[in-house]
């Protein structure tokens, strides 16, 4: 096969001019998103300086490009805001209104790949507005994915891999055979190579071209042999969903794939919104409410951490001036409680004074809005905040390796849990899952082996059971699952099952096959009232089911196990220094 | 020749080295002026250095300033959007100063060849 450079200069700059066009609308829109952010009397000159770079940006490489219209507007953009920072750097209506008018004129522009120098001018069409990121896309086609690597072993292996996790894998393994495939039927997410024959980056420069001509964007992830900056960089640009670094690990490609296609939408994001003012309030309820996220109104400052303990939230907008208890006075209290150390906190004012906003922020607030506020800007702000620290408490409360609660976690929920079943009088089960003869996995195949079973575990967990019920690595290979309104047969049953499906799951480990099994024990509330009593006894309802041959699963009884015969003491779990760090 | 282009616009940057490609030349790419600096220090030299202007942190004419310190003499070409005939005036260290746009793809091989 030829070596990366059998394009030629004439393909290889209709392919630049074309990634140019397809990221043009995404530069006019980071420039409105910071002009919006900018108001008369400002002086804001970093906002300044990265609105005349983005322009000077568009100016240059509209001009390598060949695209002359571009030229005008974006060089009349870049006078204005260079005059503009060389003078007093005061942003003053006129410069808005010449600026802005710069933008839709650049929106306007009717660029043609095909025009190559000149005569691409005259509006033609508006661009379509990009579209909001976080609109779910609605129902997912079936799970059909196409990977595309122009190694004929790799998509093989993967591509079975993959389907013993449900998906509908068609591999292809060149660029051609997959446009084609596209064309007839676009697939839910497209697995892609980066380094093909034709290129460094042949794989995201293909993705940038499928998503121009479909209009669309498939999500993309990228796997590749090289980790390097710029490979992840390029995806990026066109879109990519997710990088893996080779050698992909089926587990972790399907958990990325579960997130792509997912299952159900994510659970809204809440906001408490503290105003005196209940008009503005309302106002801003109103646009994060239209974006999907639940907004709670308090315009009482001393109400703040009584609601805050019923409800939720995920973070609180405050206005940062209002009678009895400023907004600064209030974030220091909400600091002081122990619970509400990380809740982002972002104040909403009119006050433009930098020193006395960084001032309001040192108290340990995470961001300033300045009114008035357009409802978009609003809203993206809120989301991208309120989803960054969603990610980091996850971090928190999950285990890395499998992504189930931890050990502390879910002890946690299933006190929660129990308190919520003595209210509503309804049963819990505890179920305990521990992988049969663990050790024997791990010295045998290898660590990154036992790694593959406790992930493949874990998501089948994740998957089987209902979203109420509550899955966490309890540590080594043992898990502890909650189910909520089950009693401790109708759990037997639910964990029998998940049992069977997993005893028939395939791991391969250097081209040998194996397969494992887990043998479990279950105890149920009411029958032992407290939490630590419901462990213990669907521990040792485990230790038994070890005993009894494995691969089985166990009801732990009120009275302490009076033991049967054999074996009074549990010796043999299998978890003794099976290593894979919990 | 071994030729390192530093842009901060990706594709511009990718476009300079498409047109350098084509003449023949082993070209490396620098996101910015630090990262170029890095690739300064490698071990294989290179012979020319193609920057464009206007970059953030570290602007093409701050490190041509800063490569002349540490007392590299290899040539080195200036691209700007703007007009640039002061910038020659200017900086009469330079081997050249170019307008980017679409003249670019005959002018940089052709003046690269003279050197």
């Amino acid at each position: 096969m030829a070596t990366g450079k059998t394009e030629s200069f004439m393909e290889r700059k209709r392919k630049l001019r074309q990634s140019f066009l397809s990221q043009f609308p995404g530069r006019l829109a980071l420039a409105r998103d910071l002009l919006a952010q900018l108001a008369p009397g400002d002086d804001h000159a970093e906002r300044l300086k990265q609105l005349h770079l983005i322009f000077h940006t568009i100016k240059g490489s509209g001009a390598s490009f060949g695209f002359e219209s571009i030229n005008a507007p974006a060089r009349a953009a870049e006078q204005a805001l260079r005059e503009t920072l060389d003078s007093n750097g005061q942003v003053t209506a006129p410069l808005l209104d010449e600026l802005t008018r710069r933008l839709d004129a650049l929106a306007g522009l009717d660029l043609n790949l095909d025009t190559p120098n000149g005569h691409d001018h005259g509006p033609g069409f508006i661009i379509a507005p990009r579209q909001t990121s976080d609109a779910y896309p609605g129902e997912r086609r079936q799970r059909l994915i196409y990977l595309c690597d122009d190694d004929p072993i790799l998509v093989q292996e993967l591509a079975t891999q993959l389907s013993c996790f449900g998906y509908r894998v068609t591999p292809f393994v060149t660029l051609d055979a997959l446009r084609e495939a596209v064309a007839v039927e676009p697939p839910s997410t497209i697995i892609m190579d980066v380094i093909f024959p034709e290129g460094q980056h042949a794989g995201p420069a293909a993705i940038a071209e499928l998503s121009t001509r479909l209009s669309q964007t498939i999500p993309t992830v990228f796997i590749s042999s090289h980790d390097d900056f710029s490979a992840r960089l390029r995806a990026v640009q066109v879109g990519g969903s997710a990088y893996c670094p080779k050698p992909v690990k089926a587990v972790e490609m399907a958990e990325i794939l579960d997130q792509l296609t997912n299952r159900a939408p994510p659970e809204p994001f809440h906001i408490l919104i503290v105003d005196d003012d209940p008009d503005m309030a309302q106002f801003h309820a109103m646009a994060l409410e239209e974006s999907g996220m639940i907004a709670r109104v308090v315009t009482e400052p001393e109400q703040v951490p009584a609601v805050l303990e019923s409800f939720d939230a995920d973070l609180v907008l405050m206005d940062l001036y209002m009678p009895n208890c400023s907004g600064v006075e209030l974030a220091q209290v909400l600091r002081q409680i122990p619970g509400y150390l990380s809740l982002p906190i972002i104040y909403v004012s009119s006050e433009t004074n930098v020193d006395r906003q960084f001032k309001a922020l040192e108290v340990g607030a995470d961001g300033f809005l300045t009114k008035p506020l357009e409802p978009e800007r609003l809203v993206t702000e809120v989301h991208l905040r309120a989803e960054r620290m969603r990610t980091l408490r996850s971090l928190m409360i999950r285990d890395s390796l499998t992504g189930l609660f931890n050990h502390n976690t879910i002890l946690q929920l299933l006190e929660v849990a129990m308190a919520s079943g003595r209210r509503s009088q309804s049963p819990i089960c505890l179920a305990m899952l521990d992988v049969d003869r663990f050790k024997t996995v791990n010295d045998t195949y290898g660590h990154p082996a036992g790694d593959q079973v406790l992930m493949a575990l874990a998501r089948t967990l994740r998957l089987r059971l209902r979203e109420v019920d509550l899955v966490g690595r309890y540590g080594g290979e043992e898990f502890a699952v909650v189910l909520v309104g089950l009693d401790s047969e109708q759990a037997k049953g639910v964990i029998d099952s998940l049992r069977t499906s997993f005893a028939a799951v395939t791991f391969f480990a250097d081209g040998i096959e194996f397969r494992c099994t887990f043998s479990a024990g279950v105890a149920g509330f009411p029958e032992f009232t407290n939490a630590s009593a419901l462990t213990e006894a669907a521990d040792r309802a485990l230790y038994r089911a070890k005993h009894a041959g494995r691969n089985r699963v166990e009801i732990a009884h009120e009275e302490p196990d009076t033991p049967s015969g054999i074996n009074a003491v549990p010796d043999t779990h299998d978890s003794e220094g099976a290593g894979n760090g919990a | 020749m071994r030729i390192l282009i530093v842009d901060d616009d990706p594709l511009a940057g990718e476009m300079t080295q498409a047109i350098l490609e084509e003449a023949g030349h082993d070209c490396l790419f620098a996101a910015n002026g630090l990262e170029a600096l890095e690739h300064l220090a490698d071990e294989t030299p290179f012979e020319l250095l193609v920057s464009d202007l206007h970059m953030p942190l570290l602007s093409g004419l701050e490190l041509f300033r800063e490569i002349r310190e540490q007392g590299l003499d290899l040539p080195f070409v200036l691209l700007t959007g703007d007009d640039p005939e002061p910038l020659r005036a200017q900086t009469p260290g330079l081997a050249a100063c170019l307008m980017k746009d679409d003249s670019l793809e005959t002018d940089l091989p052709r003046l690269i060849a003279q050197l």
